[in-house]
């Protein structure tokens, strides 16, 4: 039996799994060049790869945001692409069935996908308790058989996202395992949620060259994580000019820089401004929310509080002024409403790129 | 007697242990014990208020967008502001959106696969070509020893469909409800900045000032929806329910608690007095005396969650710690009680209050119980009201639109205040939910919420009486101790979220007669 064969009579006919290969690829804005590569290589390997998908402290929200895709499916995605043979939000067994999947995947060759954070030490293991065994026994003895982890979400990733801020002794999922030394190799991809195409886009990576993603300094594929959102921003020009958005209501402040809402696109990086969320639907700062810096390990402690825009933030030419008079000056600018960017900008002037670069 | 543990119980939000003791075949006893806890609420004390609908909106990823929208009502009131229309029905049809999201979802992915037997598909005779195709799926999945997630499972039992006809079609909605899902959290992205975890609720309002090419989207979309809901999910649960789940429904098996809450929620108003859900209490399952909400009412026990005891005993004046090592607790649910006695929230209670003529014609007609069927349909039937209320509140929003000043936020008011306090209680898919904020020196000096899940899975209180779910769990029949399956079936019924029911509650001093419910 061909390869081809074979992956058919998991239910995937030729022509379905061209389109899914070449929408995947197609939405990450990877050439159509890789599609045949893709293709040639998801059949290779000859199953469905089987998927363990823990979760420890987590909400939830980065299964449902895997759920989200609409571009592959998520039935293609948890049918087709996948096969997920340990999910406790989706599998269809409970107590001794969902332990027996569980035991069973094991044994075989699997990615270990993790959402949510572990607590770090035996101290805090009451925190997490799935099967009445502690969740971080349990995420060690997984990632010590995984062919490769895929830490998704903050909560799983280095800084833990909130509860890396709470008092549970939250960590993420590389930090256990060097605390462990454990050797399997972790990609992390943060965001809260993780965005569903960095996901898919990652494992498709991962089947196609059988090997870890180029990674940055905290695990992240730099192909999604290697370039700053504020120089990707569609808003950069009016942070330019000075134009910031002080007043929601004004239509003509709409498209205007966030950062004196407290947006942290300067220390971000992600492709949000590329890749929009929800089938390209919308991101953050189109819908006039400050980034949150969510895809970085200083994320959240490091970052709050999030509407404000704090001193590591320079504005472009005022950078000199100290944060006070900034404050003033912008605070008063508000008072006459749609003064503000004219004032502002009169302040600051022009910057050329390079000395704002330096600023940040 | 035999001892039945069932852990993990999947296909829930979060981690969810049920120890139940089986005599003669059926419940005699249950605990519900919740395993995770994160304390986000302590460590939103000292911070700026305005981070708390961003931190609290990741509770549960979920009820996405709930826990945001129950912040910010709750920040509204400490901070005096004045949400203007625009905000309000943007927040409302960010939220009804994910209604329409998780209601379906609930049904099809968390529920169905108890209640059907997936392999029936293979003996599917029939010549629908889409059902054809997915016979040809599962077929394919089987021949190469690959069903997972639809397998391992409980074995089938009794109630459990295997009408292949009824199995095939149920089994195409799945998938078809699986993209529907998707284009419902893309429907709330497009004022929501994104789902799950929206970012547009902000104390005061939202920040996504619409187009009116965006609000026209998203009508087009709750079309699709409405087309959905009212034609296949609803059908669905009706074929169902008074179909072969009939016995199920009339023997209210999994009934619990006759005592239901409903906080009620989405202003259609700015004064929050036109409310889609209605506010009210039922006790003794009196149906024909809807009581007023009293917030006073409303306490919450420790002897049995692993926290501290406290002298205060309300949401307000209770203090509470962890203690993992205490004596006799066997959770991180907490059990708050409305006087005093267990209380169910969700969608069963909120229709129970509201008692639309639809609902109750099928009720009565097909002598259905409360329990796990009768949460399923109204669920159900409070989703086609909510997306049918949603084409008004569009409506609503492009009139705001027309006029000169439309607004979304209240800008005068974005600044915290130097002190203030306020209550956040509403209607949220798994019921109601309370967000209390006080403010001190412009930061968070408390932060608590109650949550639904911790009102249905609560322990027992310190009179020893059990939770809701807890008393639900007696008497269900599980003629075999190896397949527990109406356990399940019980469990699920109340789309529980334990991610939301497990956090630390606060010491607060707030002054219960100042809190307003409604909206």
């Amino acid at each position: 039996m061909g390869n081809f064969d074979l992956l058919k009579v998991k239910g995937v006919s030729r022509r379905d799994f061209m389109k899914l290969i070449a929408a995947t690829t197609a939405a990450l804005g990877l050439p159509e060049l890789i599609v045949p590569q893709a293709a040639n290589a998801v059949e290779k390997a000859l199953n469905k790869p089987p998927v363990m998908w823990l979760e420890g402290m987590d909400c939830t929200g980065c299964t449902e945001s895997a759920l989200a895709t609409l571009n592959p499916s998520p039935a293609e995605l948890i049918l087709d692409m996948l096969s997920i043979r340990y999910h406790e939000t989706v599998m269809a067994g409970s107590g001794h069935k969902a332990e027996e999947a569980y035991q069973d995947t094991l044994k075989e060759k699997f990615i270990l996908v993790v959402e949510g954070s572990t607590p770090g030490t035996a101290k805090d293991d009451s925190f997490c308790m799935i099967g009445g065994r502690p969740f971080r026994k349990i995420l060690i003895e997984a990632a010590q058989k995984a062919q490769a982890i895929i830490a998704i979400g903050s909560c799983a990733c280095e800084g833990a996202g909130i509860p890396g801020a709470c008092e549970s002794g939250a960590i993420g999922v590389a930090e256990l395992l060097r605390n462990e030394g454990i050797k399997t190799p972790v990609i992390n991809l943060p965001c809260c949620p993780v965005k569903p195409a960095t996901l898919i886009g990652t494992i498709l990576y991962y089947l196609t060259y059988q090997k870890v993603p180029p990674l940055d300094s905290q695990g992240r594929p730099v192909v999604f994580y290697g370039s700053l959102l504020h120089d990707n921003c569609p808003r950069r020009g009016h942070f330019e000019n000075g134009d910031f958005l002080t007043d929601w209501n004004d239509p003509i402040q709409k498209e205007y820089c966030l950062i004196l809402k407290g947006c942290k696109g300067p220390k971000t990086y992600t492709d949000c401004a590329q890749v929009w969320w929800n089938d390209n639907a919308n991101y953050c700062i189109n819908a006039g929310s400050p980034c949150s810096g969510c895809s970085e390990k200083d994320f959240y402690a490091g970052f709050s509080p999030l509407y404000a825009k704090q001193e590591m933030f320079k504005l472009p030419g005022i950078g000199q002024v100290d944060a006070d008079t900034v404050g003033v000056v912008i605070g008063g600018a508000a008072a006459v409403g749609l003064g503000v960017h004219l004032i502002a900008t009169a302040a600051s002037g022009r910057l050329s790129k390079k000395d704002h670069k330096e600023d940040m | 007697m035999a001892k039945v543990v069932i852990d993990p119980l999947t296909r829930i939000e979060g981690h969810l242990r049920i120890e139940v003791e089986v005599e003669n075949g059926k419940v005699v006893d249950a605990h519900v014990i919740g395993t995770m806890y994160r304390g986000i609420e302590p460590m939103l004390r000292g911070r700026d208020p305005r981070d708390a609908t961003y931190v609290t909106e990741r509770v549960c990823g979920v009820c996405a967008g709930s826990h945001g929208w129950a912040s910010s009502l709750a920040l509204d009131k400490a901070f005096g502001a004045n949400v203007p229309a625009g905000g309000r029905i943007i927040r409302n049809l960010i939220v009804g959106a994910m209604y329409l999201h998780d209601h379906p979802l609930h049904f099809y992915h968390l529920s169905a696969l108890d209640y059907i037997d997936v392999m029936a598909v293979a003996q599917y005779q029939g010549k629908d070509p889409g059902l054809l195709a997915v016979k040809d799926k599962i077929v394919r999945l089987v021949t190469a020893g690959d069903t997972a997630p639809l397998t391992p499972r409980y074995k089938p039992d009794d109630f459990s469909v295997n009408d292949p006809e009824l199995v095939t079609m149920a089994v195409a909605h799945y998938l078809k409800a699986l993209e529907m899902q998707a284009k419902a959290k893309k429907m709330s992205a497009l004022f929501a900045g994104k789902q799950p975890h929206q970012s547009s609720i902000v104390v005061g309002g939202v920040t996504m000032l619409p187009t009116i090419q965006v609000v026209e989207q998203f009508r087009s979309m709750l079309f699709e929806q409405i087309e959905f809901i009212e034609k296949t999910y609803l059908q669905d649960v009706l074929t169902f329910g008074t179909g072969p789940l009939l016995p199920l429904a009339q023997a209210g098996v999994g009934g619990g608690s006759p005592h239901y809450l409903s906080y009620g929620g989405f202003a259609r108003d700015n004064e929050g007095k036109d409310l889609f859900f209605k506010a009210g209490v039922i006790m003794d399952g009196n149906l024909s005396k809807i009581l007023a909400v009293d917030e006073k009412k409303i306490t919450e026990d420790v002897q049995y969650s692993w926290y501290k005891a406290s002298a205060g005993k309300t949401p307000y004046t209770e203090d509470t710690i962890p203690d993992l090592e205490k004596k006799g607790a066997y959770t991180f649910v907490k059990a708050p009680r409305y006087d005093g006695k267990p209380i169910e929230v969700g969608p069963l209670a909120r229709m129970l209050v509201m008692q639309p003529k639809g609902l109750m014609d099928i009720i009565a007609k097909y002598n259905i119980k409360p329990g796990a069927v009768a949460r399923h349909a109204a669920r159900a039937y409070e989703t086609v009201l909510m997306a049918q209320d949603m084409l008004t509140w569009l409506d609503a929003l492009e009139k705001e639109m027309g006029s000169k000043d439309f607004r979304i936020h209240d800008t005068e008011h974005w600044e915290a205040p130097a002190t203030g306090q306020g209550a956040g209680m509403t209607e949220v898919p798994r019921g109601s939910l309370g967000h209390f904020v006080k403010v001190a020196d412009h930061k968070i000096e408390n932060y608590q919420m109650v949550v639904p899940t911790t009102w249905n899975f609560s322990p027992r209180d310190d009179k020893g009486v059990p939770g809701p779910l807890e008393q639900a769990l007696i008497g269900v029949p599980v003629p075999d101790l190896d397949n527990p399956v109406n356990i399940v079936r019980v469990v699920r019924s109340y789309d529980p979220c334990l991610a939301c029911a497990i956090h630390l509650i606060d010491p607060v001093t707030n002054n219960v007669q100042k809190f307003q419910i409604g909206w």
